[in-house]
């Protein structure tokens, strides 16, 4: 219950962002923005898959935009966790803004660390890959491709992170087991750089 | 030969000793040093394309693939230096942006993957390369594999070992640079290849998902399987199996390297055509009631076959077998010989003059590598004995071996070959031309099959082993004795008359009772019904049994159809060409309710 009313009283202070500084809490918190891009979600469920440990995460950390916060925008931040890749351009804007607001960027995933899945179409012509989807599929009833100017458009590529922004930290996996994501943020919290090798790796 | 001078160096500050012509690679394996690679491979030439198993030479600013550079006396070596780290990371992120490495949708991933494990190793996360994504296609004409251009590494591990181990190289690289590609022949589909004997070396031997079998793919990794390793009944070379099964269903087969006959490698028979190929398995006994077989249980099926031995006196019962049994079954059968008239084991043309003299030479596929000429007479190792096609492939493109090619059917080894000819050339011109290869040979290798019995084949034989003994250098000629059908020389040797044509035997005295054991042949035993008169004769018999593992024209027409267990569900011993006893061992339990083939011999004859 506490780590929901938290939650409302940064809601409170999204607009303002600087309000936050002004109001502390008591031990300094990590500002923690995650954001949802070109994947499956699969990485946040698997971060959820902390189970009991989250409790213990909040106690260090605030997470004040995310899929699973109901937020508008990104606020001001320590560290920003980003799941999938970038495939349009309203994603890229959304990581452009995050990683402007963020002091150390993480890619959690295949999808982010390496494009994965969404990045089988790279292969195709972004034309191809229109007509596959909207027109020639065995469920399309009424075929037209989208062309408001409202919808995000697709890139010709869908490009992992590390290709739009830099990034402080590669977490691969699909998704990353919950131990990893575990392991690289308590490594972060305690001020140290996760170390990889191949007890902790897994890119599948 | 002069002994290679023994030399010794220190890799990593420890000393090591090797032999002169050793490389850095080989040295610092045999003294537990790990250097990581990715296209070297134990048994191949060494191509050091992948550039990871670099290593500095104290002394030298230059840096050099340990797998393909010779050990030199007194050189210091160290094998780990931030410098050496750092180039081996770059040199994978560039393999793994150059093409679509896409772990969590290959079967490869969770264990099986070699660039996957050096990723790990070296810690590699993110891609600091652009990925190139290029698009490429994917091969799956093959029947049984599928070559996945996306993941192949270009390590070329496929193109030595279908050249160096199948020996027919099939596989090859096409394109410069980055637009590499492996083709089969001349850029065709690898299904369409002519040269391809679909023996799956190189799906075995490729270290990336690139090659992969069809029926093992997204069937988890082969780590998490179940490992059983048995000997193959296919053919009497008898090669050692590795089976993976998962779930009691077999994933993948692969050569056993350690077995003595094959040292892993395979051919088309023992890797998919006794699992990957979908057959129609008896399961449960079956008795003709009104016309129809229908299902029944053990003691029903006994039962009937009881009744209906009865009724037919000793002179009226038989016993027809076909080869693959064991040794053990074998014995079984001498044992209840006396019960019946006459016991025959069906072989293919002339296999019976084979069978009539077992003739086992130890050792004879290790000292076939020693050969400097290898004559082949009727006998056709590509169709019948993959791995001793192999064998002989390598020996003749690899170490210049000669070969003379007599038989009465053209395979790929007549491209290889010095003499090629069908048996019954016996022209004056020719024999010159033999006369002329078999000169100033030392040790002459002879590979004989069935249809070297007939009796021209004899006198050609004959005649070829005269020159050999002319031959002042040579040494006694190695003979290989090679049947078709599989374990028949073994059978034979306990006792079980071998029989070419099933009419005249079926004939000879009139029958009421005949006990079939078909097995597991993938025909089913139904060849016999290919003879003139053999379906006439079998429909005048009261009751025909037929015990067989497998659905098939003869399973049909029987009284009584008893479920026998296949080669993975098998235990006891076969005897193979070289003599070993080899044992086999059950991989996954009986489908359904088939026994044994000796169980339901001893419960018939009991």
């Amino acid at each position: 219950m506490k780590k929901i009313t938290g939650n409302k009283a940064t809601k409170k202070t999204v607009h303002k962002p600087t309000a936050q500084a002004v109001t502390p809490p008591a031990p300094a918190k990590v500002r923690v923005a995650t954001m949802w891009l070109s994947g499956c979600s699969g990485c946040h469920m698997s971060f959820l898959d902390l189970d009991e440990r989250i409790v213990e995460l909040v106690k260090l950390v605030d997470i004040l935009h995310s899929p699973i916060v109901d937020t508008k925008d990104i606020p001001e931040v320590d560290v920003g966790i980003v799941e999938g890749c970038v495939n349009n351009n309203e994603q890229e804007h959304e990581l452009r803004k995050l990683r402007s607001r963020c002091k150390a960027l993480i890619a959690l995933g295949d999808c982010a660390v390496t494009g994965n899945v969404p990045a089988l179409r790279n292969q195709f012509a972004l034309r191809d890959v229109l007509v596959r989807g909207y027109e020639e599929t065995e469920s399309t009833k009424i075929s037209c491709i989208p062309n408001d100017p409202i919808v995000p458009r697709l890139h010709p590529k869908a490009r992992p992170l590390q290709e739009v922004v830099k990034v402080d930290l590669h977490i691969p996996g699909c998704p990353p087991d919950a131990d990893v994501i575990w392991y690289a943020l308590t490594e972060l919290l305690a001020g140290r750089t996760p170390q990889w090798n191949e007890k902790n790796l897994r890119y599948d | 030969m002069i002994a290679p001078r023994k030399i010794s160096l220190t890799i990593n500050g420890k000393v090591c000793k090797g032999e002169e012509g050793q490389t850095i690679l080989d040295i610092a394996r045999a003294n537990g040093i790990y250097i990581p690679t990715l296209c070297y491979l134990k048994g191949l030439t060494s191509w050091g394309g992948c550039r990871l198993c670099i290593v500095e030479i104290e002394g030298s600013s230059k840096i050099v693939p340990s797998c393909a550079t010779p050990a030199m006396e007194g050189s210091k070596i160290i094998t780990d230096t931030p410098r050496l780290q750092g180039l081996r990371k770059a040199t994978l992120e560039l393999l793994f942006s150059e093409r679509n490495h896409i772990c969590p949708i290959c079967p490869y991933n969770k264990g099986d993957c070699g660039l996957q494990h050096q990723g790990y190793v070296h810690g590699i996360t993110g891609i600091r390369y652009q990925y190139l994504y290029p698009a490429l296609p994917v091969d799956l004409t093959p029947k049984y594999f599928g070559l996945e251009h996306n993941r192949c590494i270009l390590c070329t591990r496929c193109v030595r070992t279908c050249d160096e181990i199948e020996g027919v190289h099939t596989l090859d690289v096409a394109n410069r640079g980055n637009k590499n590609l492996i083709i089969a022949d001349l850029a065709t589909g690898i299904g369409q290849s002519e040269t391809c004997t679909s023996c799956g070396a190189c799906v075995a031997n490729c270290p990336t998902g690139a090659l992969f079998d069809k029926a093992a793919a997204f069937r988890g990794p082969l780590a998490s399987c179940e490992q059983v390793k048995t000997t193959c009944t296919e053919c009497p070379v008898g090669c050692g199996l590795k089976v993976y099964t998962k779930e009691n269903r077999i994933v993948t087969v692969w050569g056993d390297p350690d077995s003595p006959v094959n040292e892993g490698h395979l051919c088309i028979k023992g890797r998919y055509e006794t699992w990957a190929e979908p057959r129609e398995r008896i399961l449960t006994p079956l008795v003709r009631k009104n016309g129809f077989l229908t299902k029944a249980t053990w003691n029903e099926a006994l039962a009937t076959i009881r009744k209906a031995a009865k009724a037919a006196t000793k002179a009226e019962k038989a016993l027809l077998v076909m080869p693959r049994l064991t040794n053990e079954t074998a014995k079984t059968i001498t044992n209840i010989a006396g019960k019946v008239d006459r016991v025959g084991m069906h072989v293919t043309a002339n296999e019976a003059a084979l069978c009539a003299e077992p003739e086992f030479t130890a050792d004879s596929l290790r000292k076939l590598q020693d050969a400097d000429v290898i004559i082949i007479i009727g006998a056709q190792p590509s169709r019948d004995n993959g791995v001793v096609a192999a064998r002989i492939r390598q020996v003749v493109r690899r170490q210049g071996a000669k070969l003379i090619v007599l038989h009465a059917g053209r395979s790929d080894l007549d491209q290889y070959a010095d003499v090629c000819a069908n048996v019954v050339s016996l022209e004056h011109e020719f024999w010159n031309r033999v006369a002329a290869t078999l000169a100033g040979v030392q040790r002459p290798a002879v590979v004989y099959g069935p249809d070297a019995m007939t009796p021209i084949g004899v006198t050609v034989m004959e005649r070829l082993i005269k020159i050999l003994e002319a031959n002042p250098s040579g040494q006694e000629p190695l003979l290989i004795s090679l049947p078709r059908s599989s374990n028949c020389l073994a059978l034979a040797g306990n006792g079980i008359e071998p029989v070419e044509e099933i009419g005249p035997w079926l004939d000879a005295k009139p029958l009421k009772f005949l006990h079939i054991v078909a097995g597991d042949a993938p025909e089913g035993g139904a060849q016999i019904l290919e003879e003139k008169y053999v379906p006439e004769l079998l429909e005048q018999i009261d009751c025909v049994v037929v015990q067989a593992s497998y659905q098939s024209r003869l399973t049909e027409n029987a009284q009584v159809v008893l479920p026998s267990a296949i080669w993975c569900e098998k235990s006891g011993t076969i005897t193979n060409i070289e003599g070993r006893q080899l044992a086999l061992r059950p991989v996954l339990p009986a489908s359904g309710e088939a026994w044994e083939d000796k169980t339901i011999l001893e419960s018939v004859f009991a």
